[in-house]
């Protein structure tokens, strides 16, 4: 519903001009970034450490190598490998590692040297139960949008015995389309909790942009992800991070991770459903 | 009970100190009468009456009546207003009676009773500071943005009052938060004051009269809000002819007709506007622009009746809507109030007034019904209340106010739906809440010989919560736990508030004077919202057993000169504010549709303080105001910040030039400026990277500040001939808002780059470049 009301006011939005300007701003403390986490598949398996940066620093972020990263359910599961040289700072899980639903995960992170004064930190992360996805259609709008619009509709059961977050993800002949997470797609129950999703429209792909668009006889697959509140809170902090529109907008804050010890960042855990669907050619 | 017990105590002990203090030996009489305008019998509210014998006088209440007791002999009295030729009578008291008054406006003037010399002026000798009274004339001077002229945006330009955003309608007063501004529509609560985002307000000036804004020294008689008062009275309707007023601007046009339906004693006033900026919107080349909708349209109506010499009633009454839609969704919000009231002369030394007021205020939004997502979404707020005033006018050195004032809160915060077969949407209903406020008052207006004036006076204000009704319980870190559910006429929660209200006047002479003043203020309704511009959505939530209300107090102090024969009038005050158990929200609140609204509240304290200067000119050619402001706001919530931080609205400097040229008989030329410091910000300090989002990590809260804000607006206008009993007058306004083309910032986002990802820039949304536009006006007048 925040879309629709969004949507709403770019009437108003569209009267207001746009420049880049120049702004002093001060250099905080260095933080650590984490970033990454588990699933019940093999879709999601590493962790991406990384140092914050001042605001207009404008170089890819600093990676933080040589960490020991391990993962606990309370007994020991396994110790991340980072895949050095190639991708400094991300560490991975046994390919063969799966989370299990229900089940709480740890992460542990000792850092060679200290970050903010900090060398140690934790977190952990609950995988929560996912709505099994009946199936997806796709349909073309032309009248949403100058080019039109297509949009990927899900159908699912929605259980009503317990609040729900979910994430939703498509890929199009494979490629995962939703790649950063300004691309993510979110939702709560609080509107259809117990409901049959019948075709609730879950993205919306610009038909004037060649690089995302869907055409007849693409392979589109959505990933629906059971996940925490907490997981649901930060996706939605993170996705507004930076953007002030005065009329809804209220004062900006730092996201609200789940990692100890002031570092930055979330480490998730989560259940995913799947559901494929061709577009007919004509 | 004990309440009302401690009011009749109260009321017993200012009556009877008074009426002992009377003295017993001369005889004395009492005048009473009514000042009026004589062109169209409209009641002239704050009009001077001044005794040239004793040096003293008083001044019109909101009826435009007023009454004086003094000791048998002869006087002459002096009635003035500003705009309007100051008019001398002699009267002979050696009984009791009644006057009734009509001052003419001075473009009409006939040099017949002029007495320049002997006018006084409110701004010196009145007992009251801290207030600033416009009549719609002044307002309509001010060049303004589109030509629309507003009240709302007139009263951003005074000393002492911020906008909180460009273009909006909402207000700080003394670093108060927009909803700790009562705003009142012939004694009916305006809830949301904007049109269009705010960049219009609710009120049409060719239907109101005059507005005056209390932003200290609220008198007794107003309660519920901490920062200010703006009391905005509708006109009444001329009672001597017809008259036709409109306009045709660029984005709206206008109508009023008003006029006698019994000549002198019954007159009705109708005045309507829409804008029609979306008729034009089929013509857009952009597909998706031609089906928008987008106006709003209000309707004012008011009936005035004099009965007789005692009694006059009047219903008045507002209606607007703000109506939004395309093709996917529609939304509509608005406004509606009623007020009808009855003044009656039970003597002439005790007046009374009733009056009942309904207010309401509501939203829809919604989308076309038959999709998977089709909804409905609504709320409302509904205030019905009455309130009865006694003027009780002792002897010349008191006047005594008493009265009371019950109102009931009916507050539906939200209410979802789907609609349709096909939607996947359920039902979510918000609990409605409901709730009482009333308070009594009594207030003395005392003369100490004729230099000082004490105006004192206690308001008991008290809130109540009462069934059906749903209220959480939260643990210290504000998780719902369960909930506690009311029938129907429970009350489960009750708060009391004593509210003393004192001012003392020093008048050095005739041109100078200094006030102080002290105000306690309690506030047991406020609205949830957490973004600087606001919304319609608004939601208004009540005190209750989880929200304790909000307590102000304010000191002030000023000094107040006036120059060449009133024409000039200048002032300083000073004024200091403390607030206790302000609201704030917590980050990332969400406070639409969520049943724990108030677990995402955080309070604490509040305090600003500052320094206005003010020159106010009423020369024949020149008129306006200069003022500065220095003022400074903060807010102390730990569980935001462990450290005090500005409020949104602390803009220290502040400068308003507005003014108006007569050039010649048919030409005026008006400009404003003004500055403010930039609106404090917060600011990234650092940044990571998420998920291949590079976010912002802040700074202290609005430990930065936007780039200052400046803009200047200008107008001409262009009138037809004065003639005297012209049926048909017109003038043309030429106005350019932003003449500089001054890009102030609206806000400022922090962007990542879509071609090099690493990159961070920061980026500024204005609103307005210069904007220049023309609005002709009319006026037919039928005798």
């Amino acid at each position: 519903m925040n879309k629709l009301l969004l949507s709403l006011l770019i009437l108003l939005l569209a009267a207001g001009c746009t420049e880049r300007i120049n702004v002093n701003l001060d250099n905080s403390y260095i933080r650590l970034v984490v970033d990454g986490g588990l699933a019940t598949d093999s879709m999601q398996r590493s962790v991406t450490l990384s140092k914050s940066a001042s605001y207009f620093y404008n170089q890819p972020p600093p990676m933080v190598s040589h960490a020991i990263v391990t993962l606990t359910d309370g007994s020991f599961l396994d110790t991340l490998r980072e895949e050095l040289p190639n991708k400094p700072g991300v560490y991975s899980l046994d390919s063969n590692f799966r989370g299990t639903i229900g089940k709480t995960y740890s992460l542990d992170i000792k850092l060679p040297e200290v970050i903010g004064n900090v060398a140690e930190y934790t977190s952990s992360c609950k995988i929560m139960k996912v709505a099994r996805l009946d199936s997806i259609q796709t349909e073309f709008n032309p009248n949403l949008g100058k080019n039109g619009h297509w949009q990927i509709k899900i159908f699912a059961q929605e259980p009503g015995d317990e609040v729900n977050f979910y994430l939703l993800k498509y890929y199009r002949n494979g490629k995962l389309m939703s790649d950063s997470i300004q691309k993510w797609s979110t939702s709560d129950d609080k509107y259809f909790n117990g409901s049959y999703i019948r075709g609730l429209t879950a993205f919306y792909i610009n038909n004037g942009n060649p690089w995302e668009t869907l055409h007849p006889g693409d392979t589109v697959i959505v990933q629906m992800s059971g996940i925490t509140k907490e997981y649901y809170d930060f996706i939605q902090q993170v996705q507004q991070a930076g953007i002030q529109i005065p009329f809804f907008s209220g004062p900006p804050a730092n996201v609200e991770g789940n990692i100890s010890n002031g570092a930055v960042g979330f480490f998730s855990a989560y259940s995913d459903s799947f559901a494929r669907h061709i577009i007919p050619k004509q | 009970m004990k309440f009302l017990k401690t009011c009749f105590t109260l009321f017993c002990l200012l009556t009877a100190f008074h009426v002992y203090s009377l003295p017993e030996n001369a005889k004395k009489y009492t005048v009473i009468g009514k000042v009026s305008d004589k062109n169209d019998g409209e009641s002239l509210v704050g009009a001077t009456v001044y005794i040239k014998e004793m040096k003293t006088g008083t001044t019109t209440d909101q009826y435009g009546r007023f009454s004086l007791t003094l000791p048998q002999g002869t006087y002459n009295l002096v009635f003035s207003f500003i705009g309007y030729t100051s008019y001398s009578r002699e009267i002979k008291l050696d009984k009791d009676f009644s006057l009734k008054i009509e001052l003419s406006t001075e473009q009409k003037e006939l040099q017949e009773v002029v007495v320049k010399s002997d006018r006084t002026d409110q701004n010196v000798v009145k007992p009251e500071m801290s207030v600033f009274k416009m009549d719609i004339h002044t307002i309509q001077k001010i060049p303004a943005l589109m030509g629309e002229v507003d009240v709302i945006k007139a009263i951003q330009l005074l000393p002492g009052v911020q906008s909180v955003s460009e273009g909006s309608s909402g207000y700080s007063v003394r670093g108060g938060a927009p909803d700790q501004n009562l705003i009142l529509l012939d004694e009916a609560t305006v809830y949301n004051a904007s049109h269009l985002m705010g960049f219009f307000s609710v009120f049409n000036n060719d239907a109101v009269k005059d507005v005056k804004l209390y932003k200290g020294d609220i008198p007794a008689n107003y309660g519920g809000r901490l920062a200010s008062v703006l009391d905005v009275r509708m006109d009444e309707g001329d009672s001597k002819g017809f008259e036709v007023n409109g306009g045709i601007g660029i984005i709206a046009s206008r109508l009023t007709v008003e006029g006698p339906i019994k000549k002198e004693r019954c007159s009705f006033i109708v005045s309507g506007r829409r804008t029609y900026a979306d008729l034009f919107l089929p013509l857009s080349s952009n597909k998706a622009l031609q089906n928008n909708r987008l106006y709003f349209y209000d309707i004012n109506a008011k009936i005035n009746y004099v009965i007789n010499d005692n009694n006059q009633v009047f219903l008045s009454g507002y209606f607007g809507r703000d109506v939004f839609s395309n093709q996917f969704s529609r939304m509509s919000w608005g406004n509606g109030t009623g007020t009808f009231r009855w003044n009656h002369v039970f003597s002439k030394k005790l007046f009374f007034n009733f009056t009942a007021v309904y207010s309401d205020y509501r939203y829809l939004l919604g989308t076309p019904s038959g999709a998977t997502n089709s909804f409905d979404w609504n709320a409302d707020l509904r205030d019905l209340g009455i309130k009865g005033d006694f003027s009780w006018y002792l002897n010349t050195n008191n006047t005594l106010h008493i009265g009371g004032a019950v109102t009931y809160h009916m507050i539906n915060p939200g209410k979802a739906s789907g609609t349709g077969s096909e939607t996947v949407f359920t039902t979510i209903q918000v609990p409605k809440n409901y709730s009482i406020e009333s308070g009594v008052y009594a207030t003395n207006e005392q003369k100490f010989g004729t230099h000082l004036v004490a105006t004192y006076g206690l308001r008991l204000s008290l809130f109540q919560n009462i069934g059906p009704g749903t209220v959480y319980h939260y643990t210290p870190t504000h998780v719902a736990i369960d909930s506690s559910v009311y029938k129907t006429g429970v009350i489960y929660n009750t708060y009391g508030g004593i509210e003393p209200r004192i001012g003392l006047m020093y008048q050095f002479n005739e041109k100078s004077s200094v006030k102080t003043s002290y105000a306690r203020t309690y506030q047991y309704l406020q609205l949830a919202q957490n973004s600087s511009a606001g919304t319609p959505l608004d939601i208004w939530f009540p005190a209750s057993p989880n929200i304790k209300p909000q307590i102000g107090d304010q000191v002030a102090l000023g000094y107040f000169r006036n120059f060449r024969r009133n024409t000039i009038e200048t002032s300083v005050e000073v004024y200091y504010k403390w607030m206790q158990n302000v609201i704030d929200f917590k980050n990332f609140a969400q406070l639409l549709l969520v049943d724990t609204l108030e677990g995402q509240v955080r309070t604490g304290k509040g305090y600003s303080y500052g320094i206005e200067f003010l020159v106010r000119l009423n020369e024949k050619i020149v008129s306006g105001w200069v003022s500065y402001t220095y003022s400074r706001s903060f807010r102390q919530i730990p569980e935001i910040q462990a450290n005090p931080y500005p409020a949104p609205y602390d803009k220290p400097n502040n400068i308003s030039v507005v003014l108006n040229f007569q050039l010649a008989k048919r030409w005026s030329v008006s400009a404003n400026w003004v500055y403010a410091t930039g609106a404090p910000v917060t600011f990234p300090t650092g940044r990571a990277t998420i998920a291949g989002k590079i976010i912002p990590i802040y700074s202290d809260r609005n430990a930065y500040r936007y780039p200052d804000y400046h803009r200047l607006d200008l107008s001409v206008t262009f009138a037809s001939k004065e003639k005297p009993h012209r049926k048909f007058t017109w003038d043309l306004n030429f106005s350019v808002y932003n003449a500089y083309d001054r890009h102030n910032t609206w806000s400022i986002n922090f962007v990542q780059d879509n071609v090099d990802p690493n990159t961070t820039y920061a980026e500024k949304i204005y609103l307005f470049g210069i904007i220049p536009s023309v609005t002709f006006n009319f006026h037919i007048n039928h005798e």
